[in-house]
């Protein structure tokens, strides 16, 4: 027994010192980021910096540092400003653009930005078809761009686009000489891929897929002004409870997918500056116009009237009601629309003009499989088509079975929510992708169609008259509220945080995640 | 012995061929359409088509199995739809990441569990084995995100005696990458500070991560411990006056871990295959989000890649533990 007890001490000494030895702590190093350099924490990675062939939020964040446009797009309501072009011009039928290219402009590795690289990097964007190209796809073709000289560069639209200095921002000029040393046989893909021929302000110093970019200004920036900003680190941080703590301990300076849960918990924690705003995302619900019960225009209406719309606003967190198929605040955009509101009355009118006067039947509703705010939003629909005795199936899928239900009216389900993210600052953005009949079979727009409405979008695109262009769109939101195909629900506004030494941020509702870092300075 | 490895090794091929018809066939007979959630919401059809044709997908599906099974033989591990990025490239990244964390967290099991099941059956239905056995009862219970989450909130936020999360500080450069594994490539580039660094940023992760192992090692050995403990050979040990220390270190604990072992190995496969909620929460960019993110937007090669490599290190890890009975036990002889 003695024997024991000395083997019991012997062990009990050896776990608590091996727990003790894999258990010490050393104090961490404090991690705040080095002044000058800017933290970002956001949720998404950025697996290609091939500016003609990249998509999504975290690849225009970091190629509107790496690379310039032509003009750039900053301000609230968002205004196009000069950039790569220190001026241009339009013809007056608005078919013809003619840009000025600053002397001043430079790639890198310190050549010209010259017209022949405006046309080379419009060539390869067109010839691709990938990434932002969809922008400007039917529109500027092959034969489009023409050098005038050196400075001087011409486009020729071969269509009417109204919005086309708008969608300039996002269409990056390459440094042809690079592309053309790296082009390999996939028109410099792969170099691009993870290699940068730009002239932004910043530089690549640092790639560690899925965890973080790392950015450097370069010596002596083309661009004068900006802020007193080193550098900037793109830091992965998925969960957003995580991006909040971070922000609050000061190891990131700015959180970009916070939700509303977050932006409360850092209501009035020291150092940290909310940013919540109205932003042109739409939400909506759109419905199956053409296969099913819903094809049946009166019981569409029964649901817009019998949806509780407020219920929907509370479970949004920062939000504000749609007032019809436009985001509020967008050029175009009919504050005065008469949109439909909870009205049961009414709605049991329409019911009773519909196909099922007495409701009875079941319909089904997908969403994306994880997304709690779809989820509440789908409930929110199950009890308001309580009150017209109709059942709500709730279906989650993953997104890629959502996508590709959209195929044709038969795949796809009687409700299919949507959130929209205006790429570019005009109501063509919206109106062409979720309205426009050529987008059948996609997502943002699965079936509905109209060709008094494809006239009026296509109508809208080719108006140079901003007030005539202004009724036009005034048009074409009242028809569409006409129709119903959507149930109007929510925009979420934007939640940002940023620590309070972070200066010179502008808040513009288009693409506001993707921060731009040359005007900014930290104290 | 030589043998035994060798016949092991060539084993790994069926299985791999299995592993590859298997998991190809069911990625690709699932209904949703990558291609099209690529090619973007603005994508016309032909832009769809051309990309379908860009990554083979319009070919029938044995023609796809056969072009994949030929390109693996040459290093070729598919390409992501999605991203673009080589699967091979994108492994050698994520994967040391999540295997330093498994190795790190088996590590942890290891040296406390085995010592608290030891001290557990030593003192069989006495106050530390209660306490033991509530503990480990505790740790298989508690889900290891919410874990996580507490040592974030104690260690991280509280006590801001660790970092939050991340495998380095973001402003310090890692040593420079041999095997991925930060706290091993510090080592080899002889740098002792980005060692502990790297240790202080392990520390959480791996801790939350071992707590099931370690409560499975734990009342594993002191069941077998216990089991040992009533053997003849003991008895007659200690009638030959041999001293306790040694009896247990020398004769039980050798015993007793030959069954521990397996479980070790086992939770390797289950480790790797599920580090995604740890790494998630501590944003630790390794192989479980890589391949999450890969699954449910059903992006094919990425998940091939993921599911072989874990295939492969499973078979792998579980040889060498075979190999380490006839360490521990040399009355285990292999043909």
């Amino acid at each position: 027994m003695k024997q024991f007890k000395s083997l019991w001490r012997w062990v009990a000494m050896a776990t608590i010192l091996g727990a003790v030895s894999t258990a010490v702590m050393p104090q961490a190093q404090a991690q705040t980021a080095p002044r000058k350099i800017l933290v970002v924490a956001s949720n998404q990675d950025v697996p290609n910096f091939d500016p003609h062939v990249a998509t999504g939020y975290s690849a225009s964040a970091l190629l509107r540092n790496l690379y310039d446009p032509l003009v750039r797009v900053e301000g609230n309501p968002p205004q196009v400003k000069p950039h790569l072009a220190e001026s241009y011009t339009v013809s007056a039928d608005g078919m013809e653009y003619l840009f000025k290219l600053d002397a001043k402009a430079k790639f890198s590795d310190g050549s010209p930005v010259t017209a022949e690289a405006v046309k080379y990097s419009f060539d390869r964007l067109v010839r691709l078809k990938k990434g932002n190209a969809w922008m400007i796809a039917g529109i500027v073709d092959e034969t489009s761009v023409s050098v005038v000289d050196a400075r001087t560069v011409k486009i020729k639209l071969a269509k009417p686009f109204v919005a086309f200095p708008h969608v300039l921002p996002w269409l990056w000029i390459v440094n042809p000489k690079l592309v053309e040393d790296n082009k390999g046989t996939d028109d410099g893909q792969t170099w691009l891929k993870s290699n940068i021929a730009g002239s932004g302000a910043f530089v690549l110093k640092r790639a560690e897929p899925g965890n973080l970019y790392e950015l450097e200004k370069v010596a002596s920036p083309w661009k004068s002004g900006g802020g007193n900003l080193t550098g900037a680190i793109w830091r992965i941080i998925r969960e957003t409870s995580n991006q909040r703590l971070a922000v609050q301990r000061g190891e990131a300076h700015m959180a970009l997918d916070l939700t509303s849960e977050d932006m409360d918990a850092l209501k009035d924690k020291p150092g940290v500056v909310s940013v919540i705003e109205p932003e042109f995302r739409t939400f909506s619900i759109k419905l199956n116009t053409e296969h099913g019960p819903l094809a049946d225009i009166n019981l569409r209406k029964a649901i817009s009237y019998a949806f509780n719309y407020q219920a929907m606003l509370d479970s949004a967190g920062y939000a504000q009601l749609m007032v019809g198929p436009l985001p509020n605040g967008i050029f175009g955009h009919d504050p005065k629309l008469a949109v439909p509101t909870t009205d049961l009355d009414k709605a049991k009118e329409f019911l009773a003009k519909s196909k099922v006067p007495n409701g009875g039947i079941k319909l089904t509703m997908v969403h994306v499989s994880g997304l709690e705010q779809q989820r509440r939003f789908a409930l929110v629909l199950l009890d308001s088509l309580k009150k017209l005795n109709i059942e709500l199936d709730i279906k989650p899928m993953v997104w890629p079975d959502m996508v590709a239900s959209t195929a044709s009216p038969d795949k796809m389900a009687d409700f299919f929510p949507v959130y929209q993210t205006a790429n570019y600052g005009d109501p063509d953005n919206i109106a062409f992708a979720a309205y426009h009949s050529s987008r059948n079979g996609n997502w943002q727009n699965p079936v509905y169609k109209n060709p008094k409405v494809d006239a009026l979008i296509l109508a809208g695109r080719a108006e140079t008259d901003q007030a005539k262009r202004q009724a036009i769109y005034v048009e074409m939101q009242k028809q569409v509220v006409e129709d119903a195909p959507d149930i109007f629900g929510v925009l979420e506004k934007r939640k940002l945080a940023l620590r309070s030494d972070v200066q010179g941020f502008i808040f513009t509702p288009v693409a506001s995640n993707a921060v731009e870092f040359f005007p900014l300075s930290l104290k | 012995m030589i043998r035994f490895i060798v016949r092991r090794l060539v084993l790994l091929v069926p299985v791999f061929i299995g592993l590859t018809l298997l998991v190809f066939t069911i990625s690709h007979v699932l209904p949703g359409d990558p291609v099209k959630l690529a090619a973007g919401p603005q994508a016309t059809a032909e832009e769809i088509a051309s990309l379908s044709r860009e990554f083979g997908m319009d070919r029938p599906l044995p023609q796809q199995y056969w072009h994949y099974a030929t390109g693996l033989l040459q290093g070729d591990w598919g390409q992501s739809v999605l991203t673009r990025r080589p699967v091979a490239a994108d492994l050698k990244i994520y994967l040391p990441a999540t295997l330093e964390l498994v190795f790190a967290a088996i590590f942890l099991a290891i040296l406390i569990g085995i010592p608290a099941g030891l001290l557990s059956a030593i003192t069989a239905n006495r106050w530390p084995d209660y306490l033991t056995r509530i503990l480990s009862l505790a740790s298989i219970a508690m889900p290891r995100f919410f874990l996580a989450l507490v040592l974030q909130l104690v260690f991280a936020m509280s006590l801001a005696w660790l970092p939050l999360n991340g495998r380095f500080p973001i402003i310090d450069l890692p040593p420079p990458a041999i095997t991925g594994m930060l706290t091993i490539d510090s080592l080899l580039a002889g740098d002792w500070l980005a060692f502990t660094t790297s240790c202080e940023h392990l520390l959480m992760p791996a801790l939350a991560m071992s707590l099931s192992p370690l409560a499975t090692i734990t009342r594993m050995m002191r069941a077998s411990t216990l089991d040992v403990l009533q053997q003849d050979y003991v008895l007659t040990e200690r009638a030959l006056g041999l001293s306790q220390s040694l009896i247990i270190l020398k004769y039980v604990l050798r015993n007793a871990f030959s069954s521990t072992l397996t479980v070790i190995g086992l939770y390797i496969g289950w480790l790797l295959s599920g580090s995604v909620l740890v790494e998630t929460v501590f944003d630790w960019p390794g192989i479980g989000l890589y391949a999450t993110k890969a699954i449910v937007t059903q992006d094919f090669m990425p998940v091939m890649g993921v599911t072989l490599s874990i295939g492969f290190i499973f078979v792998l890890v579980n040889l060498v533990i075979d190999l380490l009975y006839g360490v521990i036990n040399p009355k285990v002889r292999y043909q």
